[in-house]
């Protein structure tokens, strides 16, 4: 008995430092078909996350536009990101999670903050925990300080730094990885200021991220540049979801020359800095773990939070009494609520015969109001 | 005994719920290939009720328990069904929406807002499910027709409300398809649900994709039944080019076009296709770029359809003296009927049907019973006007249809300017009822409905004019210059018997758009202005004015006037030496 517990104390002991699930959040925020190298982009990292294991129900994809299915593709049902075409990223089993006009601001922040409506499908919701390593990646056309949600509004960095304070204090996230591939990327994570986040983007400020190059058949550019060698270096060195290959290992084969801009990253807010942060796994962030926490032998924790979820049941019960007071009150004013009888919410018949009933009243009503003046004036005139 | 019980209870399984599946696959003019994919299952209502889920879907079932919703219907369409040329639509158009996504559903509630709470439950779940933005129907998306739907079901409870809604801006694609796919029970991996890829589906040239679920009521036993349909008009030329290979068309080298010779101008440089008088050639793999995996081991064999009583899963719909060769390792089912050949499906095999280029005889093609088309009439940015125009082909027989249009709130309909002309003229008013819901701006649309009548051979014309409402800044979507949809018009034939619609076109309303900058313009003129204005009047404010005589010279004057001293007195000094010389 003393054994098993001593175990599975090591054992708590040992995962307390590790995340329990993985999520991605891949958002790409411009519309219009000239922009499909964005989609592409993104849909390069689902492929990718999937690949390496993180299920459907742990991805959000954001896709604004949709160019699968555009009148404009060539290849119907199809999106590419390489000019040779051998691999199709929309494949046969794909789950959009915002898309079309749901791609907004707010729609980003509420659910990276959970704060969304009580219909919301689970689907469309980030169920993270503080045991939760998520993956942000963001692609679109973006400025120092902003990013530009479907040609239409902006994310700025301080909006984004702010969301991912109010996910730390909310207990969303174990850690970050942050990825931006825009013009003047860095600039969109240098705001941040929540612990746990790695942060790195496509380019520095006052500087371009570029296409790598265009499909003469799709008609426009298909991948970005820096997008193109993260995929690079994932398909080819992280084939499996063994693989120990680190972010210091995926960072490092940046290549100034061939991005042509220069990728930036952010360590500081990583607890041990950049050593720390640059030897976390590649697979920590891109691929799924599913381990499982055990707490039944913490039993001095359970009293703990058997006293936590009192105190919280006497909290409710007198907020619920308070609202019963403030109830009372309002019931010795009560405010009827005007009611029209018989109002439903249908098409009214429209009645062709009633036409002439009313017609005649509206006539018998300006004869009463001429007869009416004609009096008065006669009255005036004596 | 343990044994037998088993065996009872997988027999009373078994009857509580089945699974069926058929394909229909009829060759139309023009190359075209009209697929129509049918899969029905059920499930007891007990059974439902305490969640035991066999072949109805899980995850959609405990949707329809949680909104409780008691029948539901869902499309995802795209496309036009060419009716001139492909003649009446499959399932009587009813198993087809508007362009876009189409969802009407009756809900169990006591209240109109009751209603509301549920469906706006329902739209939100669905979205979720099916990767669309089912969400956005909301309450200026919502009508609740009168005359247009009829439950499919049996329906005991009298509180039912039927609410409707669509998008038609809504885009169809793969990740609708996905979901609908693996709602099925053999999730596309066997049987004829083999061959739905989102790469043909969405290259064809019309396609829809319907979930109907509706409670069967028979001598006092419920079962809940689910049908899910796909039809779409294939292109066989374009489904024909291997997928591999460019699909982008490449003209053919001279040698190798037919020309029509007898055509006047036809000349080294010039060609008019021949037309060969044949049925085009195809085959299941080189249309759908894959054969039949076999048999879904799940399905009972088809029941219930007067057109297939007793018939098999695969249906095609030829000429009898077509060659149709198949392609299969293990023996399979056939049976011909007329016009009709069906096929059971082998178990674990590969499937293919290979149809040869034939001269013969294409199939006859029934006759639409109207004719329908819709269109937006005016110019300019205030006014505007819709027409419909329905033609009654019979030559003897009186339509009766009802028409229901569903506004968005921003197009404003002015009823009094609703005409109804029939061509050749006619002594009837052809509107016999009118259901009307004003719109109110920004809460809801327009919900007009109206039974009317076409005489045989006769062409009604509807029209009525409408106005434009000028959106506010944050309203537009980040497209709006593309134009506006507007759903399409809902037909439905009143002829008795089985139901029948038909859905105009979707239409695409310009409203007048700002210049979308003009806010930006406005910032930097005002600011350039307060920045003028302000620096000027803070210019005066803060500088002292003196007279110049109070000004205290500084030590450069200073130090000028004392150099313009000594100069002007070594210049004296040099005149006075002058003069006394």
């Amino acid at each position: 008995m003393l054994l098993r517990l001593v175990l599975l104390l090591t054992a708590v002991a040992a995962v307390a430092a590790e995340h329990t699930s993985n999520w991605a959040v891949l958002v790409s925020t411009s519309r219009f078909w000239f922009n499909y190298r964005h989609m592409a982009n993104v849909l390069s990292l689902y492929r990718t996350v999937k690949r390496l294991g993180i299920p459907d129900s742990q991805i959000i994809l954001m896709l604004p536009d949709d160019m699968a299915c555009n009148a404009r593709n060539a290849f119907p049902g199809t999106v590419y990101n390489n000019a040779d075409r051998a691999l199709d990223l929309y494949g046969d089993n794909i789950e959009v999670d915002y898309r079309g006009y749901e791609v907004t601001v707010p729609n980003f922040i509420r659910l990276l903050t959970d704060r969304v409506g009580e219909d919301m499908p689970r689907s469309k919701r980030l169920l993270t925990d503080d045991r939760s390593n998520i993956l942000v990646y963001m692609t679109g056309h973006g400025g120092n300080e902003f990013l530009k949600f479907q040609d239409h509004e902006e994310i700025s960095a301080f909006d984004l730094a702010d969301a991912f304070a109010q996910m730390w204090e909310k207990k969303r996230y174990h850690e970050i990885l942050f990825m931006i591939d825009t013009c003047q990327a860095n600039t969109m994570y240098s705001k941040f200021y929540s612990p746990n986040i790695i942060a790195t983007g496509s380019s520095e400020i006052d500087e371009s991220s570029y296409s790598h190059h265009a499909d003469n058949d799709v008609g426009v550019a298909v991948i970005d540049r820096y997008t193109y060698y993260n995929l690079d270096f994932l398909e080819s060195q992280v084939r499996e979801p063994s693989s120990k290959k680190t972010l210091g290992d995926l960072f490092d084969s940046y290549d100034e020359e061939k991005i042509h801009s220069h990728p930036g990253f952010r360590y500081d807010l990583f607890p041990g800095g950049q050593d720390a942060a640059r030897s976390r796994l590649v697979m920590d962030f891109f691929g799924n773990v599913q381990n499982v926490e055990l707490e039944a032998a913490q039993a001095w924790n359970e009293t703990a939070w058997r006293e936590d979820l009192e105190q919280l049941e006497r909290m409710i019960e007198a907020a619920r009494r308070r609202h019963n007071d403030t109830a009372e009150v309002l019931v010795e004013r009560p405010i009827e609520k005007p009611r029209v009888v018989g109002e439903r919410e249908r098409a009214a018949k429209v009645g062709v015969q009633g036409a002439w009933g009313s017609q005649i009243v509206g006539g018998a009503a300006l004869v009463g109001c001429l007869g009416v003046w004609l009096a008065a004036s006669w009255f005036e005139g004596k | 005994m343990f044994l037998l019980l088993i065996l009872a209870l997988t027999a009373l399984c078994a009857a509580a719920s089945e699974y069926h599946e058929r394909l229909l696959l009829r060759p139309l003019p023009q190359n075209a290939l009209l697929a129509s994919f049918n899969f029905r299952s059920n499930s007891s209502q007990q059974s439902f009720d305490q969640q035991n889920f066999r072949y109805f879907p899980r995850s959609l079932g405990q949707i329809l328990q949680h909104a409780h919703t008691k029948e539901l219907h869902l499309r995802f369409s795209l496309g036009r069904w060419d009716a001139e040329v492909w003649g009446a639509r499959p399932w009587h158009g009813a198993r087809e929406g508007g362009n876009g996504v189409e969802l009407w559903a009756w809900v169990e509630a006591e209240s109109d807002d009751e209603a509301n709470a549920r469906w706006s439950t329902l739209t939100n779940a669905l979205s979720g499910l099916f990767c669309a933005s089912l969400n956005f129907i909301d309450s200026t998306r919502t009508i609740r027709p009168v005359m247009s739907f009829e439950p499919e079901g049996t329906h005991a409870n009298a509180s039912l409300q039927l609410l409707h809604g669509t998008l038609p801006h809504e885009v169809v694609c793969t990740e609708n398809l996905t979901p609908f796919v693996k709602l099925l029970p053999c999730k596309g991996k066997a049987g004829i649900s083999s061959l739905l890829d989102g790469h043909k589906l969405f290259d064809a040239s019309w396609q829809a994709m319907a979930i109907d679920i509706r409670p069967v009521c028979e001598n006092g036993e419920c079962v809940l039944e689910i049908e899910q349909t796909v039809d779409m008009v294939l292109d066989l030329d374009r489904s024909k080019r291997p997928r591999a290979d460019n699909p982008i068309p490449r003209p053919l080298p001279t040698e190798d076009l037919e020309c029509d010779t007898s055509k006047p101008y036809h000349a080294e440089d010039s060609c008019y296709p021949l037309d060969k008088g044949t049925e085009p050639g195809w085959s299941l793999e080189q249309v759908f770029g894959r054969a039949i995996k076999g048999s879904c081991p799940l399905s009972t064999e088809w029941w219930g359809d007067e057109m297939m009583a007793g018939g098999k899963t695969v249906c095609i719909n030829v000429d009898p003296e077509r060659t149709v060769d198949v392609r299969s390792a293990k023996p399979y089912g056939e049976v011909k009927e007329g016009h009709m050949r069906c096929y059971q499906l082998p178990d674990g095999t590969d499937f293919d049907l290979e149809l040869h280029e034939e001269v013969i005889p294409p199939i006859p093609l029934d006759q639409p019973p109207l004719h329908a088309a819709r269109a937006i009439t005016g110019y300019g940015q205030e006014r505007g006007g819709v027409e419909s125009v329905f033609t009654n082909p019979s030559l003897t027989e009186t339509l009766e249809i009802v028409y229901l249009e569903s506004l968005p709130w921003y197009m404003k309909p002015y009823i009094h300017t609703l005409k109804a002309r029939l061509s050749p003229a006619a002594a009837l008013d052809p509107i016999k009822e009118t259901y009307y819901r004003p719109a109110s701006d920004r809460h809801r649309g327009t919900h007009l409905e109206l039974l009317l009548t076409i005489p045989p051979a006769s062409t009604l014309t509807l029209s009525y004019d409408f106005e434009k409402a000028i959106l506010r800044y944050t309203e537009y979507p980040p497209d709006p210059n593309r134009g506006f949809d507007v759903a399409a018009a809902v037909v439905r034939l009143v002829s008795g018997g089985r139901p029948e619609y038909l859905r105009t076109t979707t239409l695409l309303l310009p409203l007048p758009t700002p210049d979308f900058s003009m806010p930006y313009n406005v910032i930097i003129l005002t600011s350039t202005v307060m920045a003028l204005g302000f620096g000027s009047i803070f210019n005066l404010l803060v500088r002292r004015l003196v007279a110049a005589d109070e000004v205290p010279p500084t030590p450069l004057v200073l130090a000028l006037a004392r150099v313009r001293g000594r100069v002007g007195a070594a210049l004296r000094g040099l005149l006075r030496k002058g003069k006394k010389e």
